[in-house]
């Protein structure tokens, strides 16, 4: 009894005690968020982007934009891409061995031939499979499209280093919507930087489900009606209000979203560029980036900008959403595995000391703590050991924190981007928030959980497919 | 209902300490909840609320100021628009309606130009706005500074150089660019002085932004600009380079040629990049001697310039480099040596004429 009695004390206390440190590292890093939050938009009240703008000496920027079977919406989202204000920069279409007619769209539409291009072949990738194309209308002369065989997003990605010409890079989804002025805005933090080596920038992600979109342009933002969108809404909100900010003020940011990401490409092909053996390409050419130079011992900066820059769909079935979960989770796992070396390593500073240990604690295990978390309080529910009184104290603590968590993210969106300023809007929101930790989180748990699985023993998936609605006809 | 609550009080006092903490704080966290839920409908009807307000004023202002530059004739005010400017001062004093009044002057002083916009500046004396402005340049807020900074730039205050300048140093970086930028502005070339004090580096972002302002100022004297080109602060021999460039400066050739062995190698390429925009044919000699004990990215440099520059006589040495490692430079070798045509593009095509030079594989060719 007593040995019964002392592995239910350990338990019990290392569950609790994980659930501890998970609270108070989310109530440091809002904290932390809220405080950086209010510091940049002081700082960039001053800023004026107009003189980048038209400058003949701001810096080159290659956008280079993987595509696969994107036939549905590509020619759109091109004509989205090569709208913006930005003075200096290429877009560059990776189609990646797709199977549609999404090159003949593309040639189709912007009047392309094929060239003969110069690329300079730095980092291995499948070969050409059509070549490379540009445009006849002057109109297009931004424009590059390269037709390659399959090698997956990272490959092509990695194609777009080689054939980049320019400075910066930015590596974007296809489908996304980036705003007119997103490029002013996330080359600052390279151009501002006297001090440090700004080697990438992220961006705030939103999603674009349901909002009114036309030629490429965001006009009208609205809320979706599914839950799960919602949900999804309210999640990536208190990830990029409350999360990322934070870690951006410590110098810590482990992953840009591959949706849109700024490198300085001379440090990303020194790298090595996209690891083509990762699901999380996006999150470990950071880590490299970060490893690399924290081994070279330079003054470096990963920047963030919290502004919201590029818009994007959401998974709006829990198939899709579950599949685009579980590859997260793969990308995690593999990534952490990878640079193992840097965790808890006092040589990497505070990415070995604070980054990696929290996403290592609160991202890679905390699902699998959770679930076995639910184990136990299934055999203790069994075995009649449940003081129904603790447990249910707990569960609604946990569940009010989460609520709260949440309310305050819609408080800081309002108080910063206003977004979601139309009528009704605001109590959706809301609603959302006290649904979500029910109906969304589950899903999110189960999605994490089969990750792990699929990670250890189903090895032959890869990415899933993501199945576009397209959202220029909303 | 008392009862109810006398019951469930006691119950509280008997339950174990971890149970009490759960309580209170869910208690605490719902009230919170609650009140955040007040706090947030009120902010948003607050928002709306201000975004009326400040169109109504705006409105109300554009209207009194179009009143006032109509009013009266050239030389004299006349009693409608005294009682506008004493009616204005008086807005002026609360906070938003003083942002509001800045901003509808603003907003019409860039829209035109000559007598009316000389009215508004007038205006903006009469109002009191400048007092306003100037008090806050001894705040110790850095943001109010900042403020005041740009809405002396933008009325084109020119009277309080003096008592900006002494902030050039200021420790806040957006303190000292709006400095920068009142200068330039309003002293074009001769607002520069302030390259010889700056204590801290110029940002990229802080010189494109310079540069591009002063690129709005066409046949102006253009200062010597040899003093910066020598500067221990290597942003200000960066922001000269760029300078120089733009303005085609070819008599600070020996300045440039100097600072091919400057210590920063980012300096040492920009110089070299140089070489070819001015046409500093002397320099070639002076590089081609030891190119390369210099940084990849200078021998880069340097091939690009010879791109341009190359003699007939320095064909055999550009030869021996036809199969460099470096991707740039090998382009560059059969560029000089005219092997391959590249356009701004950088599509390419192969020529013909020279047989005996095998050309590199690495070349995509996608035809």
């Amino acid at each position: 009894m007593n040995i019964t009695s002392t592995i239910i004390d350990s338990l019990d206390f290392i569950f609790f005690g994980f659930a501890i440190a998970a609270v108070t590292s989310y109530i440091i890093l809002a904290i932390i968020s809220a405080f950086e939050t209010v510091n940049y938009m002081k700082k960039n009240s001053f800023v004026n982007y107009t003189e980048i703008l038209s400058s003949s000496i701001s810096p080159s920027i290659s956008i280079i934009a993987p595509a696969y079977n994107e036939s549905l919406n590509i020619v759109e989202n091109v004509r989205s891409l090569l709208s913006n204000h930005y003075v200096n920069y290429d877009v560059i279409i990776i189609n990646d061995g797709s199977k549609d007619d999404s090159l003949e769209k593309l040639i189709a539409a912007y009047d392309l031939v094929k060239v003969d291009y110069l690329i300079n072949n730095q980092l291995p990738t499948k070969p050409l499979r059509q070549g490379v194309f540009k445009s006849t209308n002057p109109a297009f002369e931004k424009l590059i499209v390269v037709d390659k065989e399959n090698g997956g997003k990272a490959d092509a990605l990695n194609f777009g280093l080689n054939i980049s010409t320019n400075k910066y890079v930015a590596c974007i989804d296809v489908d996304c919507l980036l705003l007119e002025d997103s490029l002013q805005k996330m080359i600052k933090p390279f151009l501002e930087s006297t001090d440090e080596k700004v080697i990438a920038a992220g961006g705030v992600i939103r999603i674009a489900n349901s909002c009114k979109i036309k030629d490429g342009k965001l006009l009208d933002i609205n809320l979706p009606k599914s839950s799960i969108v919602k949900a999804q809404i309210l999640e990536y909100l208190r990830a990029f209000l409350l999360g990322r900010m934070a870690w951006s003020k410590l110098n810590g940011l482990l992953v840009i979203s591959g949706a849109f990401g700024l490198f300085d490409k001379k440090i990303a092909l020194e790298v090595g560029g996209y690891d083509t053996k990762t699901v999380g390409e996006d999150m470990e050419i950071i880590v490299r980036m970060r490893r690399y130079m924290e081994e070279k011992k330079a003054k470096y900066r990963v920047a963030y900008i919290p502004d919201p820059l590029c818009w994007t769909e959401a998974p709006d079935s829990y198939k899709i959403f579950i599949s685009q979960r579980n590859r997260w989770t793969r990308g995690t796992i593999e990534t952490l595995k990878k640079h193992k070396k840097i965790g808890f390593n006092p040589e990497y500073k505070a990415l070995g000391m604070v980054s990696y240990p929290y996403w290592f604690l609160f991202e890679r295990v905390a699902p699998i703590m959770e679930i076995l978390g639910l184990i136990y309080f299934l055999i203790l529910i069994f075995n009649g050991f449940v003081v129904w009184i603790y447990a249910i104290s707990f569960l609604v603590l946990a569940y009010l924190f989460n609520v709260l968590f949440s309310i305050i993210t819609i408080i800081t969106e309002e108080l910063t981007y206003h977004q979601y300023s139309k009528k009704g809007m605001g109590w959706q929101l809301i609603k959302t928030a006290f649904t979500e930790p029910i109906l969304n989180h589950p899903v999110v748990l189960y999605a994490a959980i089969k990750g792990n699985f699929d990670y250890y023993f189903n090895k032959k998936i890869k990415w899933g497919e993501m199945t576009r609605k397209g959202m220029s006809s909303n | 209902m008392l009862e109810f609550f006398q019951n469930s009080i006691d119950s509280l006092s008997s339950m174990h300490i971890i149970i009490k903490i759960c309580i209170y704080l869910s208690l605490v966290l719902a009230s919170t909840i609650f009140l955040s839920l007040i706090y947030l409908k009120n902010l948003r009807d607050r928002l709306k609320i201000k975004r009326r307000i400040e169109a109504t004023y705006q409105k109300k202002y554009e209207s009194d100021l179009i009143e006032y530059l109509y009013a009266g004739d050239d030389e004299t005010e006349n009693e409608q628009q005294q009682k506008i400017v004493i009616y204005l001062k008086k807005c002026a004093a609360n906070r938003l309606k003083r942002k509001i009044i800045i901003g509808t002057f603003l907003k019409l002083k860039n829209d035109v130009s000559g007598e009316t916009a000389d009215a508004i500046q007038k205006l903006y004396y009469q109002t009191g706005l400048i007092e306003s402005a100037t008090s806050k340049l001894k705040s110790k807020k850095w943001d109010v500074v900042a403020k005041a900074i740009r809405e002396l730039t933008q009325f084109e205050i020119k009277e309080t150089h003096d008592e900006i300048i002494k902030l050039v140093n200021h420790p806040k970086k957006q303190v000292r660019f709006e400095i920068q930028k009142y200068l330039v502005q309003l002293f074009r070339f001769e607002g520069l002085e302030f390259l010889n004090i700056i204590e801290n580096e110029l940002s990229e972002w802080d010189q494109i932004q310079l540069l591009e302002i002063l690129n709005k100022f066409k046949n102006l004297q253009l200062p010597d600009m040899s003093d910066w080109l020598r500067s221990k602060n290597d942003s200000v021999v960066s922001f000269t380079l760029k300078l120089v460039r733009i303005h085609n400066q070819f008599g600070v050739k020996d300045e440039i040629i100097a600072l091919f062995n400057h210590s920063n190698p980012e300096i040492r390429v920009e110089a070299i990049n140089l070489v070819n925009h001015l046409g500093i044919y002397e320099a070639v000699a002076i590089l081609k001697t030891g190119v390369f004990e210099r940084t990849l990215e200078e021998q880069i440099a340097f091939f690009k310039m010879m791109e341009e520059m190359s003699m007939p006589d320095d064909i055999e040495f550009i030869k021996e480099h036809m199969n460099h490692k470096n991707f740039y430079i090998r382009i560059s070798v059969m560029k000089i040596m005219n092997l391959i045509t590249v356009g701004d593009d950088n599509t390419f095509t192969i020529n013909n004429i020279a047989e005996e030079y095998q050309i590199n594989t690495n070349l995509t060719k996608a035809s």
